[in-house]
């Protein structure tokens, strides 16, 4: 059976974040999950809270948007009653794509039906995927169109890895990574990216043909990095950690917003097959190296820094920034790139101040509470919802 | 060569051995306990009333009361465990959780002072067993718990609310023994100071110990080995001058416990886990407590126990089942909430005992009550958390498994 496309405002934008639940002992994950969010459903909350995989998880969904600044004032609403329902619970909760060291076999499946079924299908794969992304989703006008801006997006992919990389630690170490998260992605069996069809119709064929060898039932199945979620009628790019501050998460969408504002309105014809083949170099060089990472340009037969990339990008959709409204989202990024700022750097200089892990993730927390600071009295959730 | 190098039979016995039988042979019960699905404390503790027969046979009782120190130490392991998991400024954020402990605390105490006072006992004695009854044995729920690797809201307020009511405990026993001194008619100056300097001066070792761990915690590097070889010095030693300043050991310890969490204090000590090390005072701890509990005292007090045992739950429930449910418990967790509560055990010995320590003539029949439903709650207390913290749903699943082949469906 097809898979049905359904349109939305082109351009209109929303995020996902998972976050982390902590113990406010030692700042370990925990399982809090389901008491936060019995407590969230009645909290009256502008953005949807709900369960991951794990009971240490919990998963932010906003509402759909058109500019930059309402996003990121629901967000940190949204954040705002979080760290309060938290507060009461004695948790914690914080963004960063991995929790520096936690033991994977301590979590909990959250006991839905389907994250049960995961979990009885992966093993400790579905345990392991407690690492945190932000999804953004772009709407799109057609399928056609999601498979086109699927498919001219994979070239900015290091971009979304290198500003929000924030997991350079994992199982009590230093990987040498900006993200570690990503590994733990690719395990899956269906991880990668969208196969090189043209169209959407194209795309239904693949669909059925993977359907019919009992791979796969759903687009769910496919843990691609960026992917057409036919549901909403967006593209959904899944590549980014959960940066460490909402701000941050919104400026992201804001950049994913204008590239793909770009992208839609000079089109570009040419071949995507290079740009796939070097795609899981530049992806490793985004994932290792951060701003720093060489990429390979298939066009130009040259490697670039990440970091004069996203400037030279920053450059070339200024204007359409400015258009959508996107001008303090983009001027913060250009920002941050060009001192090479990202939360990975953030977090290796809070650790080689405090020595200690427990200590991060306690600074991480903080950061996640305070930075914006909590929205005023005249955006409080229930008044942001009335306003909707 | 010459006899005097060499032993002379029978062996004579020194705590180190015992130390180590004790420990085996309480891990062993400890495995027999969970081959049935039972919680592994009360292995231990059958083991201990295994071994009680067979060390007045061996007369090796003296010994065993050596062994106490070990028992100390363990106390004093456990007790600063709680104190670090005692987390005031949640009991701000969150009223409820104050209102649930004060209520299961006021409920239990109250309604076992009603049920003694019906069966006779004067008021100043049941007084005390009231107090002794709020308190509930932190290193059963710390060690069922831990067993049942059970997480999650009624776990965590189950720490919290244990550690207030042992706090509490020991506060109103410490007071009442004020009276103690007056019924017993020391001089009014002895009745007011001593309570005073128990509660000042256990504090006050708290603190200043936590400073200076503190202190030195600043000047190490930051591991977690060399932090726990520091807390765990710390404790024992602790443990040793509460005891050599003739304070409160349980006070002592649970304020440094309190004093060593980080809040608001600069992070210079790590919330490490003294965990296996300190399992296996918790094993000894349990096999003496055993060992060293008069199984004659149900005979001699068996109603009056039962009283206090049934009193104490009903106010353990209608305290929690108050209050909780107000702070968004759903009621199966309140319910498992109240039932972690109820095990009783080393801690009520040993606020008995310091009881029994100062007058010793003071109050047989109370100490029969107190011992009767320790070895009540010894046994059903570990039942009682480990259905309760599963009834919550907070101990850890089964892992689901699928069959190869199996995708997932829409």
């Amino acid at each position: 059976m097809p898979l049905d496309f359904k349109t939305s405002d082109p351009l209109t934008v929303g995020v996902e974040l998972e976050l982390m639940v902590l113990n406010t002992r030692d700042h370990d994950l925990t399982r809090g999950a389901p008491d936060l969010l019995a407590r969230l459903a009645k909290a009256g909350l502008p953005s949807e809270v709900k369960p991951e995989i794990t009971e240490s998880m919990i998963e932010v969904n906003s509402t759909v948007h058109t500019r930059f600044e309402p996003l990121a004032a629901e967000l940190a609403a949204t954040r705002d009653g979080i760290v309060e329902a938290a507060g009461r619970l004695n948790l914690a909760v914080c963004g960063g794509g991995s929790h520096p060291f936690h033991k994977w076999s301590d979590r909990r499946i959250y006991p839905t039906e389907r994250f049960l079924k995961v979990s009885a299908l992966y093993g400790y794969l579905a345990k392991q995927f407690t690492v945190f992304g932000q999804h953004i989703h772009v709407g799109v006008a057609s399928g056609d169109d999601a498979i086109y801006l699927t498919h001219r997006m994979a070239r900015y992919i290091p971009h979304f890895i290198a500003l929000s990389a924030s997991s350079p630690f994992t199982q009590g170490e230093d990987t040498s990574f900006e993200t570690s998260r990503l590994h733990a992605v690719s395990a899956f069996p269906l991880a990668g990216h969208l196969p090189e069809v043209g169209s959407w119709e194209e795309f239904n064929g693949y669909f059925d043909e993977m359907a019919g060898y009992g791979i796969v039932s759903s687009m769910k199945d496919f843990y691609w990095d960026i992917r057409p979620k036919p549901e909403y009628g967006t593209i959904e790019i899944r590549i980014g950690d959960t940066p460490l501050t909402v701000l941050q998460a919104a400026e992201l969408a804001a950049y994913a917003q204008v590239l793909a504002a770009d992208l839609l309105r000079n089109r570009d014809s040419e071949p995507i097959a290079p740009q796939y083949l070097v795609y899981g170099y530049n992806r490793f060089q985004a994932c290792r190296f951060g701003f720093e990472a060489m990429l390979a340009d298939p066009r130009a037969h040259t490697h670039i820094r990440l970091r004069e990339d996203v400037l030279a990008t920053l450059y070339r959709v200024q204007r359409i920034g400015d258009e959508l409204g996107a001008a303090s989202a983009l001027r913060a990024i250009g920002d941050r790139t060009d001192r090479g700022l990202n939360d990975a750097r953030w977090l290796r200089e809070r650790f080689s101040q405090s020595g200690h892990l427990a200590d991060v993730v306690r600074l991480q927390a903080a950061r996640w509470r305070e930075e914006p600071a909590a929205v005023g009295a005249d955006l409080a959730p229930g008044k942001l919802r009335a306003a909707k | 060569m010459d006899a005097r190098l060499l032993p002379t039979l029978p062996l004579a016995f020194n705590p180190a051995v015992l130390f180590g039988v004790l420990l085996v042979a309480g891990m062993l019960g400890g495995e027999v306990a969970r081959q049935l699905r039972l919680p592994r404390v009360i292995g231990y503790v059958l083991v201990g009333f295994g071994l009680a027969p067979l060390a007045s046979a061996l007369n090796i009782g003296p010994l065993l009361d050596e062994a106490r120190f070990f028992v100390d130490i363990a106390l004093g392991l456990v007790l600063f465990d709680l104190g670090r998991r005692m987390d005031l400024s949640w009991l701000k954020r969150d009223w409820t959780l104050a209102a649930t402990s004060m209520g299961e605390s006021l409920a239990a105490s109250g309604l076992v002072f009603v049920a003694l006072h019906l069966l006779g006992f004067a008021p100043l004695q049941a007084g005390i067993a009231a107090a002794i009854s709020m308190a509930t044995s932190p290193a059963v729920v710390l060690l069922v718990a831990q067993e049942a690797r059970a997480e999650g809201q009624v776990t965590e307020r189950a720490y919290t609310l244990v550690a207030l009511n042992s706090l509490v405990a020991s506060v109103i026993v410490t007071m009442l023994t004020a009276s103690v001194h007056y019924e017993v008619k020391l001089d009014i100056d002895t009745a007011v100071l001593h309570p005073l300097y128990l509660f000042v001066g256990s504090l006050a070792l708290g603190g200043a110990l936590a400073a200076l761990a503190r202190g030195i915690a600043g000047m190490v590097e930051r591991s977690p080995e060399l932090h726990f070889t520091l807390l765990a010095g710390f404790v024992v030693a602790a443990v040793g001058l509460a005891q050599a300043g003739k304070l409160s050991v349980i006070l002592s310890l649970l304020a440094f416990g309190l004093f060593a969490r980080n809040e608001g204090r600069g992070h210079d000590l790590l919330a490490v886990d003294l965990g296996r090390a300190s399992r296996l005072f918790y094993v000894v701890l349990f096999v003496i407590t055993g060992a060293s509990l008069p199984l004659e005292s149900l005979q001699t007090a068996g109603l009056g126990a039962l009283a206090l045992v049934l009193a104490r739950a009903a106010g353990k429930f209608a305290g929690v089942l108050l209050f909780a449910p107000m702070g968004g418990l759903r009621l199966r967790q309140a319910t498992g909430l109240a039932a972690t509560l109820l095990p009783m055990s080393s801690l009520a010995l040993l606020l008995q005992h310091d009881v029994a320590r100062l007058y010793p003539s003071f109050g047989q029949e109370l100490t029969a009550v107190v011992l009767g439903a320790v070895v009540m709650m010894e046994l059903l207390g570990p039942l009682a958390v480990q259905w309760g913290l599963r009834f919550a749903g907070e101990t850890e699943p089964e892992a689901p498994r699928a069959p190869a082949g199996a995708i997932l469906e829409r």
